[in-house]
């Protein structure tokens, strides 16, 4: 096992360790049977005497319990072992992903969270539980036996070392040809995950484009490609791998040792019984190497998992640098952005420097043309990212300085879309307080605008969702402002909350919203700007840069980049609408 | 097993895993040979004639060639059915699951999908590639093993014989219990992994939460269940793979027991009775080995299992009579539908003439979007028609239909591709022009010469990296291009940016002139120009007519009018006051 492995079984290496001297010691007394068959062999060629024989015989019958016990009690060990440290990675995985930069985890895809969590980890299981206990086989069994038989014929066991020297030559090539191409392997792999994962929640598409029947190209090219790289793989390892799992073959073993055998008979430089022992545990040395040949790739497969899960791991989560700072001197401003920038790929800035404050208690907007940066920013506000330079301050507080739970003990949000949980509808609602009371649930669905629709589900505040039951895109919102009504955060970040709902929900979402806004700090994307004329800032972000900030009127007065929105959006002549005919 | 492979391939496969399977046995019975070339080779030369032992050695060396060909051959041949069969079952998977109803598509079972392409492809795919081989030499190799013992000495035959039974039967008895666990292992790693998606798609509300870190409580749950799952199928299927060893450890104890007292007894020659040792040895390693392989075929059996599942859901019914569609109308007849026991259509009928524009408004959950979904032969009505240019939809292909219609739905959904490709898919064969001036008519062409690479950008999983106004007026150049007679328009120019608004409105207003246009309608403009306004509720068509007697009707429709006016002018105030109060705009 490589490094990388042994260090991902850290937290179970005393039980795996016990595990595998079991193993050793099952691998030994897998070729006591043999050896005492010699013993048969020699009684019966009358060089011991017959009773030797039958105490051959019961050793060999002792041999093969102990080899059993020991082999089922390494295999059960190794197997809990394998669970616990599965379901540890796992574990432990989800909460680093919990940490992670959210930005970078969309940018991901549910499929590929999922192939890390559920296959990499998986893809230990081999390794641990079967390969690493096949290996100590590999090692112990042909170095006893081997070392048995280099005792008994120094000059045979040298003729039977030439195949096997050939044979683990052409497979060492045929292993090394496997190992160059395992990360492709991985992201073919990874590749159709994603695709699939894809083409499931794409099936609206495929049915709308008419390819029912066909599976889209997306999809059929991963498995395609998939398909093919396993061909590749099959002629360029498969066939050089074969080859030299023939040449190690008991057969061809047995045939080197007779042959041989048969010479240094005739020149009488061994015996019947040497002959024998050979016969009987030469052709075998070579089967827990070829065994191991099957765990070779499954190994391998591990390995690169590891690397991942190592990479996953490494990956830094946004980090809370001072957990206690001191509180700020004199009223500070709810919200401070000094000097903001941020880069989704490292080249375009979506971020160029921003610089905004934000008192306690007041509505700031932001506006702009799509992708000026307003979702950006609010994004950093609720720190799903940090910035690459500059600050963002709650409270006085650089959130990197603040724990997660004192952050969003201060901001809560409402995005485009309310991702609800497979739970019921109060756990959804109660999310940030799991601790809160059905009175308290139930005033928050009230004030969303929610608790009719929610009685009327068959089970009420007990009904599952995403089980048979789904909620309309406006409802889920409302569960959504539920939420933060009930976290009853003092600051707000609205990012387009109404722009993904069914305009006929659409009034009572701005009720909701309404009742969510009323007394807190909000920072509000917005997209028409009819919404936000009563803010107390208005700010107009263009290029990741602020082009002009100021209240409705001063702005409309100013006549810039503001009033030219506006008139965009508010042209004198009536409203061209698609109806229009 | 392998018959159950046979019945999954396509008959090109079929002929390459019979291939397969023979190419193993033949190597197999050259193995049983190359070890029975053991007893002439042993007796000529423990009877003190090593020149007659030269004979036996040739044969020796004969056999173990054909079973070195022999055995690169059939494992070249097995993982190429490996790889053909992975692939037919991807695309017999793909294909199915288009034909799938919508409804049948949830969280958990795009977890559990995921797991079948993976890993339950891939565990079949291991099954021809890398089981099959080993464990039919395991069984066939003995077998020929024990007939040449049974020619020998009828005694060696039968004490190698007599452990066959108990051989075979726990053998089975091993595989039951693995395929039984192993299902219970399967249902809780599906589980898992569906959590994991979820946790993944629901982060940001964790986040917010303050949740995040200690993980989702359902996730840990699930994999706890899981742990346990995988400790309870060690605990019950180790016994059975132990109890096969000491079965096949018997049958080796029970030849060296006879050789021992025959031989010794001087009834068996000792060169004969020392050819039953070597071959009784070279046959319990291979079983052995296929004790813990044999494990691993039953687990492709319960992932063939999986998969055969899959294929078995009943898609929507092919015609029986296909009808040709004739014109552009759609007329819906006493339609009635349920989804998981809530009525979603309860007798719906009505013409949608063509050319001309129908507007279903109504409260959410009335039924507009099951009414969209039908036309386009998401589901079949549980009763009633649902017709299209006078063809019953049950009775037309689907490409037909499809090449009709086109639907701009509110959530729209992008493939992890470029932005062209999301396009292009509205009509592959268009040309470079025509996509680019759908996509500039639905003002995607601004989107494209704001991204790095333009047009080749990649729009991330989900389109991800595009915001919803961006991915709608991508689904909107779709359908441009697609150019079908017959649009069914789900309206949500809400989540538009203000200042393209105007001009996608405009495009669709273009787009849609001529066409026979349904539209879930939300903007008041859109449906004040409808030729006919459906008002739907609760499964049902309330009132029916044109904006006018509609709203002198004072209805629910005229409620609806009051309401979304009251939408356009809410404002956002920072202290809590009245939220919709009207402002001069």
């Amino acid at each position: 096992m490589g490094v990388t492995l042994w260090g991902v079984a850290r937290p179970v290496r005393m039980r795996l360790l016990g595990a595998l001297a079991l193993q050793l010691v099952a691998a030994v007394a897998a070729v006591v049977p043999l050896v005492a068959a010699v013993e048969l062999a020699a009684a019966l060629l009358g060089a011991r005497e017959g009773r030797h024989g039958a105490v051959a015989v019961a050793v060999a019958g002792a041999g093969l319990a102990v080899r059993v016990a020991a082999g089922a009690a390494a295999s059960a060990l190794a197997h809990r072992a394998d669970g616990d440290l599965q379901w540890g990675l796992r574990r432990d995985l989800a909460r680093h992903l919990g940490r992670l930069p959210l930005g970078w985890l969309t940018g991901q895809g549910a499929g590929r969270v999922k192939k890390a969590v559920i296959d990499d980890v998986g893809a230990l299981h081999h390794a641990v539980a079967h390969a690493s206990l096949d290996l100590v086989t590999a090692a112990a069994a042909p170095l006893v036996a081997g070392g048995y038989l280099v005792v008994t014929s120094p000059e045979l066991a040298a003729a039977l070392a030439v195949p096997i020297a050939v044979g683990l030559w052409l497979h060492r090539r045929a292993t090394g040809l496997a190992a160059a191409r395992m990360p492709q392997f991985q992201a073919a792999t990874g590749r159709l995950n994603a695709a699939t994962v894809e083409f499931v929640h794409g099936i609206a598409v495929v049915k709308a484009f008419g390819t029912t029947g066909q599976a889209p190209q997306a999809f059929r090219r991963a498995a395609d490609d998939y398909a093919a790289f396993v061909r590749d793989w099959a002629r360029q390892v498969t066939r050089p791998a074969a080859a030299a799992e023939a040449v190690l073959s008991a057969p061809v073993l047995l045939l080197v040792v007779f042959a041989a055998g048969t010479a240094l008979l005739a020149a009488g430089r061994v015996d019947g019984v040497e002959l024998m022992a050979f016969a009987l545990l030469g052709p075998g040395l070579t089967a827990p190497l070829l065994a191991l040949g099957y765990s070779r790739e499954e190994i391998r497969a591990a390995r690169a998992a590891a690397l991942h899960l190592a990479e996953l791991h490494a990956r830094p989560p946004l980090a809370v640098s001072a957990p206690a700072p001191a509180p700020p001197p004199g009223p500070a401003p709810a919200v401070e952005l000094r000097g903001v920038r941020f880069s989704y790929d490292g080249r375009h800035q979506a971020l160029a420097g921003i610089d905004l404050r934000v008192a306690p208690g007041t509505l700031t907007a932001l506006v702009g043309r799509s992708g000026s940066g307003k979702s950006t920013l609010a994004a950093l506000v609720a720190r799903f990212h940090d910035p690459d330079a500059g600050q963002v301050r709650i409270d006085g507080y650089d959130v990197r300085e603040l724990t997660s739970t004192a952050l969003y003990r201060r901001v809560g949000f409402v995005l485009q879309q309310t991702r609800l949980l497979r739970a019921t509808v109060r756990d959804n609602i109660r999310l940030a307080r799991p601790d809160a009371d059905d009175a308290a649930v139930r005033a928050a669905a009230r004030a969303a605008g929610i608790h009719d629709r929610v009685t009327a589900l068959p089970a009420g505040y007990d009904t599952m969702l995403g089980q048979g039951v789904a909620l309309s895109g406006g409802e889920a919102q409302r569960i959504g402002i539920a939420r933060a009504l009930l976290a009853d955060p003092p600051i707000l970040v609205l990012d387009e909350a109404t722009a993904h709902i069914d305009p006929d929900a659409e009034t009572a979402v701005q009720r909701a919203v309404g009742a969510l806004v009323g007394g807190r700090t909000v920072l509000v994307v917005a997209h028409r700007l009819r919404t936000v004329v009563h803010a107390d800032q208005i700010v107009v972000l263009a290029d990741g840069r602020v082009a002009e900030r100021g209240r409705h009127a001063d702005l409309l007065a100013a006549d810039g980049p503001y009033a030219a929105l506006w008139r965009a959006q508010h042209p004198a002549t009536p409203h061209v609408s698609g109806a229009a005919r | 097993m392998i018959r159950r492979l046979l019945a999954t391939l396509p008959p090109a496969d079929r002929r390459r895993l019979r291939v397969g399977v023979a190419l193993t046995v033949a190597a197999a019975l050259a193995q049983g040979a190359a070890y029975a070339c053991a007893v002439p080779f042993l007796r000529a030369l423990l009877a003190g004639r090593p020149a007659a032992a030269w004979a036996p050695l040739g044969w020796l060396a004969g056999a173990a060639a054909v079973y070195a060909v022999a055995h690169v051959a059939a494992t070249v041949q097995g993982r190429r059915t490996g790889y053909a069969l992975a692939r037919t079952l991807l695309h017999r998977m793909g294909n199915q699951v288009s034909g799938l109803p919508l409804g049948w598509f949830t969280p958990r079972r795009s977890g559990e999908l995921a797991q079948l392409a993976t890993r339950d492809i891939m565990t079949i795919m291991s099954a021809p590639g890398h089981l099959l081989g080993p464990v039919l030499t395991a069984f066939v190799t003995p077998a020929a093993v024990a007939a040449v013992l049974l020619v020998l000495d009828w005694r060696l035959g039968v004490a190698a014989g007599a452990a066959a039974p108990v051989i075979v039967a726990s053998y089975r008895w091993t595989g039951a219990v693995v395929r039984r666990t192993e299902r219970g292992a399967a249902a809780a790693a599906a589980e898992s992994a569906a959590r994991v998606v979820e946790f993944a798609t629901v982060l940001p509300a964790l986040r917010a939460a303050g949740r995040a870190e200690d993980g989702l409580a359902s996730l840990e749950h699930a994999l706890g269940a899981q742990r346990a799952a995988g400790r309870a199928m060690a605990r019950q299927a180790l016994p059975a793979v132990a109890g096969f060893a000491v079965a096949v450890q018997a049958g080796l104890t029970a030849v060296l027991v006879v050789a021992a007292v025959l031989g010794l007894g001087g009834r068996l020659d000792a060169g004969t009775a020392l050819a039953a040792l070597v071959l009784a040895a070279r046959c319990t390693e291979p079983m052995l080995v296929a004790a813990q392989l044999g494990a691993a075929v039953r687990m492709a059996g319960n992932a063939l299992d999986r998969v055969a599942a899959l294929a078995a859901t009943p898609t929507l019914p092919a015609p029986t009579r296909p009808q040709r569609i004739r014109g552009d109308d759609i007329s819906f007849t006493d339609v009635r539908m349920t989804f998981g026991g809530t009525r979603a259509l309860d007798g719906v009928s009505f013409t949608a003439p063509a050319g001309g524009r129908t507007a279903l408004v109504g409260p959410s959950g009335a039924g507009k979007s099951t009414v969209a979904a039908l036309i386009a032969r998401f589901h079949d009505p549980d009763a009633g028609t649902v017709r299209v240019g006078g063809a019953d939809l049950r009775q037309v292909p689907t490409p037909e239909l499809m090449a009709r219609l086109s639907l701009v739905f509110q959530d729209v959904y992008l493939f992890d591709g470029t932005l062209w490709d999301n396009i292009a898919v509205g009509r592959p064969d268009a040309g470079p022009d025509a996509v680019r001036a759908a996509a500039a008519d639905a003002r995607v062409d601004e989107i494209a010469g704001r991204l790095p690479r333009g047009y080749d950008t990649p729009v991330g999983p989900g389109g991800a990296l595009l915001s919803g106004g961006e991915r709608q007026r991508v689904s909107l150049a779709r359908a441009l291009l697609a150019d079908t007679p017959i649009v069914i328009l789900d309206e949500a120019t809400a989540a538009l940016d203000a200042e393209n608004e105007a001009a996608v409105t405009a495009a669709v207003a273009r787009f849609t002139a001529g066409r026979t246009v349904v539209v879930i309608a939300h903007r008041l403009e859109t449906v004040r120009h409808a030729d006919q306004i459906l008002f739907l509720d609760a499964g049902r068509i309330v009132e029916r007519g044109t904006h006018e007697t509609l709203v002198a009707a004072g209805g629910r429709y005229a409620r609806f009018c009051a309401q979304r006016a009251e939408a356009a002018g809410w404002q956002l105030r920072a202290v809590a006051g009245d939220p919709a109060a009207p402002v001069p705009g």
